[in-house]
């Protein structure tokens, strides 16, 4: 109920007209519409709507060919993975990509690495993207020196460490995995894995949290933890959050708006309730639109 | 000024030993050590906070949560202004609560989380003398508008500043209190009806902590993990009663299900669980052990194996041969010291158990080990102790010696085990009747267990009072005594006995699917259901080889030996809780059996041996069907010449 009653901010993530093509194909076809601060925001459609295209073009991954990206107020026509990240959006996948070797904390701490601060960290993320390997050894000595006294877990270094590891835990402390951090992710059940892989977006701190199918091939009870700490994520930081999912049930349930893609158009907007009810959207589910076109064809 | 109140104790320990832990808390991933001065401190400042709030002498504070510092304080807290803390099971349902709060009368509950004050909520709607709800936790609590929901900070701010404007009003509550004052309410589970609230006052708790600590010698440096509900008597006792007269320090886990990396981390010195905790530590020793290289698992099982043999003896001072010692030392630098140190039992001194009985198998397999595990008996009503096991005197099947200040006594007619001491209760709350049922005039309690004193001078519990029958042979018949020794054989899941006003006992068993399963493809027993399995005479030749070690047993008891087991049946089903054979925590309902499987229960007395039997059986998804076998009856051969009443 008083989900329902929320307020919104401004707008956080704007696209316009967005159509991305993988040669003759087109993936997404003039696609537009904003994401609010704070909204729970929900991009369904049947198998091969371009919901995840959308998500990894909103993330940088995939640019488009037509089309502008408004994140935070600076337009622009294409992000790069690394940019969106640094500004603030993380997401998660829907094949699960964990370091399956290592621990539910270690895992987590990856999520920090953008925040730590040592001059080699720095260094680390203003510059790796686009500089050549070589280019490291212009500054061995910076380099070294940081390397060494970080590894000696010393000084400022420690405090730092001591500051990540903190918000670290508190991430495990929400997400409620605390008797899992030692456990290399590899050896949790799936729904576990899906829990650590949301952590590590959210020890990042995101302003922007894309989600792409949380709840798929879980159980009811590790869909309804799920949807809990989606809620909670949304309540207690204020994050907004972005989902593709496709569980008709949970998508009503906790998402403020949704946008129903299909064949890589927008077919409807709007409140759970108003897209429910769009005929578009049923025949969409239901396969009549499709039968339609052919027989006009 | 005596310390005969916790809130004394408390400052005591903070006068005495105030740099000290008194508490830790695992936040974070780090243990958070809270001394006795900062303990008294923080039990100060939520006094004052309550009192800002409006409690007052006599008042109830519910308690709802798992262990945590600020609900221990808080249950501190409450008695220092002479309010009265009635802790509740933090698991239980809001109905159930429901009940515990309103006869209580609870005006204030302090809770945990969100999840607690959830259930707070739904409860308040039919008890409207519930007013004000603290939690300590603020997650997800941001959207709780509500003016009688605070935070525990919220609490502890007002207290500040109460405490500027009543400077010594904390000194004064504390010193009103007097050791006959009621320190808790703790409501007793119940298997039969409403739960009971149990009246304790501080001389029934303290009384009871002093004399265990000075019996078992605890000292100010034990380090204990306050893990088991906060509304069982257990904890109270251990994790505040015998922490504050002791002043060692209770460390609480980190949440339920990291218990056991806790466990290891903290490395208690003195450790309680009840034996169904020992059994899954176990089995997952057993697991990790399996899946373990070839030459640990050999290591592994030679040193056990000779643990087994001489480790008991050890622990026990007995005499053991040189070599044996030597060999035990060995074992203990391979795989009793690493394993211990895995379970965080390194250092403990001291491991008891209680509450059910605990199969030999497990008992021994910790005492060989090395750890001194020892049985209790004790109820909510005897503030914890009655009988506890001497060092050097500790068996599998018995609980011990009454403790120091402990009167014991069976009555003879009922065999039920009755006992008097300082610890007893003062009343069920609101229910005089049931007060006059259980505690006589002269301050003896009914337990409602029935047992006897051994030749060794220890109480065995061997079942409940109205459970227990007689035999035609006049021999005692105790039927969980006999199940609960049947159901430690591993191929044997579930048993009913039957004796009462027969001529002889009888056994109606389950078998283990998994473990007689697993045997019998080692064996090359082929089957292909559960059904057939139980029906294979090989099986039925294994279940009578433990029967008859049963019986075996029971010839060496002088009180049960006429109660060996003649005849048995192998079920063709599972005993399940869907079909109503079982209550929903697994124990058999007698009534509800001898009524469906009457056609087996007849010829378990009559002389045929084979009986058609069919049942009603309903599946997982609520279908019902029919489940119809013919069913084998066996004899089972009886030990050292019990006397048996054959009539006809």
């Amino acid at each position: 109920m008083k989900h329902s009653e929320r307020k919104f901010g401004d707008t956080l993530l704007k696209v316009d007209n967005i159509t991305l093509r993988f040669g003759g194909v087109k993936a997404i076809t003039d696609v537009s519409f904003e994401i609010r601060e704070k909204q729970i925001f929900a991009i369904i459609g049947p198998n091969g709507a371009g919901k995840t295209s959308m998500l990894n073009v909103i993330n940088g991954f995939y640019h488009p060919q037509e089309g502008t990206i408004t994140y935070k107020g600076n337009p622009r026509h294409q992000m790069k993975p690394h940019e969106a990240a640094e500004t603030g959006i993380a997401r998660t996948f829907q094949n699960v990509a964990l370091f399956r070797g290592m621990s539910t904390l270690d895992n987590v701490m990856t999520g920090r690495l953008l925040k730590m601060s040592g001059p080699s960290m720095r260094y680390y993320h203003n510059k790796l993207a686009n500089m050549p390997v070589i280019n490291y050894l212009t500054y061995p000595a910076m380099w070294f020196g940081d390397f060494l006294l970080d590894s000696l877990y010393w000084g400022p270094y420690q405090k730092e460490e001591v500051a990540h590891r903190k918000a670290a835990e508190e991430v495990i402390d929400f997400l409620e995995i605390q008797s899992i951090r030692r456990t290399p992710v590899g050896r949790l059940p799936y729904g576990l894995q899906k829990r650590v892989e949301l952590g590590r977006a959210l020890a990042m701190e995101p302003d922007l949290l894309l989600l792409d199918e949380p709840m798929a091939g879980m159980n009811l009870e590790e869909k309804e933890d799920m949807c809990r700490f989606v809620i909670d994520v949304n309540d207690e930081f204020g994050t907004t959050i972005a989902l593709i999912e496709h569980d008709m049930g949970v998508v009503m349930d906790i998402s403020d708006h949704v946008v129903v893609l299909n064949y890589g158009r927008k077919i409807s907007e709007g409140t759970p309730a108003v897209v429910q009810a769009d005929q578009d959207v049923i025949d969409a589910y239901l396969g009549v639109a499709h039968e339609e076109d052919l027989n006009e064809n | 000024m005596t310390a005969d109140t916790f809130p004394k104790l408390l400052d005591r320990n903070a006068r005495e030993r105030g740099p000290r832990p008194a508490i830790r808390e695992k936040y974070l991933g780090i243990w958070q050590t809270f001394s006795w001065s900062e303990t008294r401190a923080e039990v100060e400042t939520i006094a004052h906070g309550l009192a800002a709030s409006g409690v007052q002498r006599g008042d109830r504070i519910a308690i709802v949560g798992d262990n945590r510092p600020n609900l221990y304080w808080s249950m501190v807290a409450a008695q220092a202004l002479g309010a009265i803390p009635v802790p509740v099971y933090q698991d239980s349902g809001a109905s159930e609560l429901a009940y515990v709060l309103q006869h209580a009368e609870v005006s204030f509950a302090v809770s945990e989380d969100q999840e607690q004050i959830d259930k707070l909520l739904e409860v308040q709607e039919t008890t409207p003398g519930l007013k004000t709800f603290v939690y300590c936790d603020p997650r997800g609590m941001r959207e709780y508008e509500q003016d009688f929901i605070h935070s525990l900070d919220e609490i502890k701010q007002a207290g500040k500043k109460h405490k500027a404007a009543n400077a010594g009003f904390y000194d004064a509550e504390v010193a009103r209190g007097r050791g006959s004052d009621i320190a808790t309410f703790l409501y007793t589970s119940g298997t039969t009806g409403n739960p009971k609230g149990v009246v304790l006052t501080y001389d029934n708790l303290i009384s009871m902590s002093e004399m265990s600590v000075e019996l078992e010698h605890i000292r100010d440096d034990e380090e204990t993990l306050a893990y088991l509900p906060m509304a069982w008597v257990g904890d109270c006792l251990f994790s505040i009663g015998q922490c504050y007269v002791a002043g060692f320090c209770a460390n609480c886990p980190e949440s339920q299900e990291t218990f056991l990396t806790d466990l290891k981390e903290i490395g208690p010195t003195y450790f309680f669980a009840p034996p169904r905790i020992f059994e899954n530590i176990l089995t997952s020793v057993n697991v990790r052990m399996q899946d373990s290289g070839r030459t640990k698992q050999r290591l592994f099982r030679y040193f056990m194996g000779h643990a087994k043999k001489v480790g008991v003896k050890i622990l026990q001072k007995e005499k053991v041969g040189l070599g044996d010692r030597f060999k035990y030392w060995l074992g203990e630098f391979f795989v009793y010291g690493p394993l211990k140190n895995t379970l965080g039992m390194s250092r403990v001194r001291r491991v008891y158990t209680a509450g059910e009985a605990i199969g030999p198998d497990i008992f021994d397999f910790y005492r060989s080990i090395g750890l001194n595990m020892k049985q209790l008996y004790g109820q909510t009503e005897a503030s914890v102790f009655v009988t506890l096991q001497p060092d050097n005197e500790v068996y599998a099947d018995t609980v011990g010696k009454a403790c120091p200040g402990v009167e014991l006594r069976v009555d003879p007619d009922s065999r039920e085990v009755l006992y008097r001491s300082e610890g007893v209760f003062k009343e069920y709350y609101k229910n005089e009747e049931e007060t006059r049922k259980t505690k006589t005039e002269d301050g003896w309690v009914h337990t409602g267990d029935a047992g006897f004193i051994d030749h060794n001078g220890h109480l065995k519990i061997i079942d409940r009072a109205k459970d227990v029958g007689v035999l035609n042979n006049g021999s005692m018949f105790a039927p969980k005594y006999l199940e609960n020794k049947l159901k430690f054989f591993p191929f044997i899941q579930e048993a009913v006995t039957f004796g009462a006003g027969r001529d002889h006992s009888a056994a109606m068993i389950s078998i283990d699917m998994d473990a007689v399963g697993n045997w019998a493809e080692r064996n090359n027993v082929s089957y292909a259901s559960y059904r057939e399995l139980a029906a294979k005479p090989e099986v039925y030749e294994e279940i009578r080889r433990n029967i008859e070690q049963v019986n075996a047993d029971l010839a060496e008891d002088s009180e049960l030996s006429g109660a060996q087991i003649a005849r048995f049946a192998l079920l063709h089903k599972e005993l399940d809780a869907d079909d109503g054979e079982l209550t929903r925590t697994r124990k058999v309902r007698r009534k509800f059996i001898n009524e469906r499987y009457d056609a087996v229960i007849d010829a378990l007395y009559g002389s045929q041996s084979k009986v058609h039997c069919e049942v009603e059986t309903t599946f997982e998804d609520g279908r019902k069907g029919v489940s119809a076998a013919d069913i084998a009856i066996m004899d089972a051969k009886l030990a050292g010449g019990a006397p048996l009443a054959k009539a006809g």
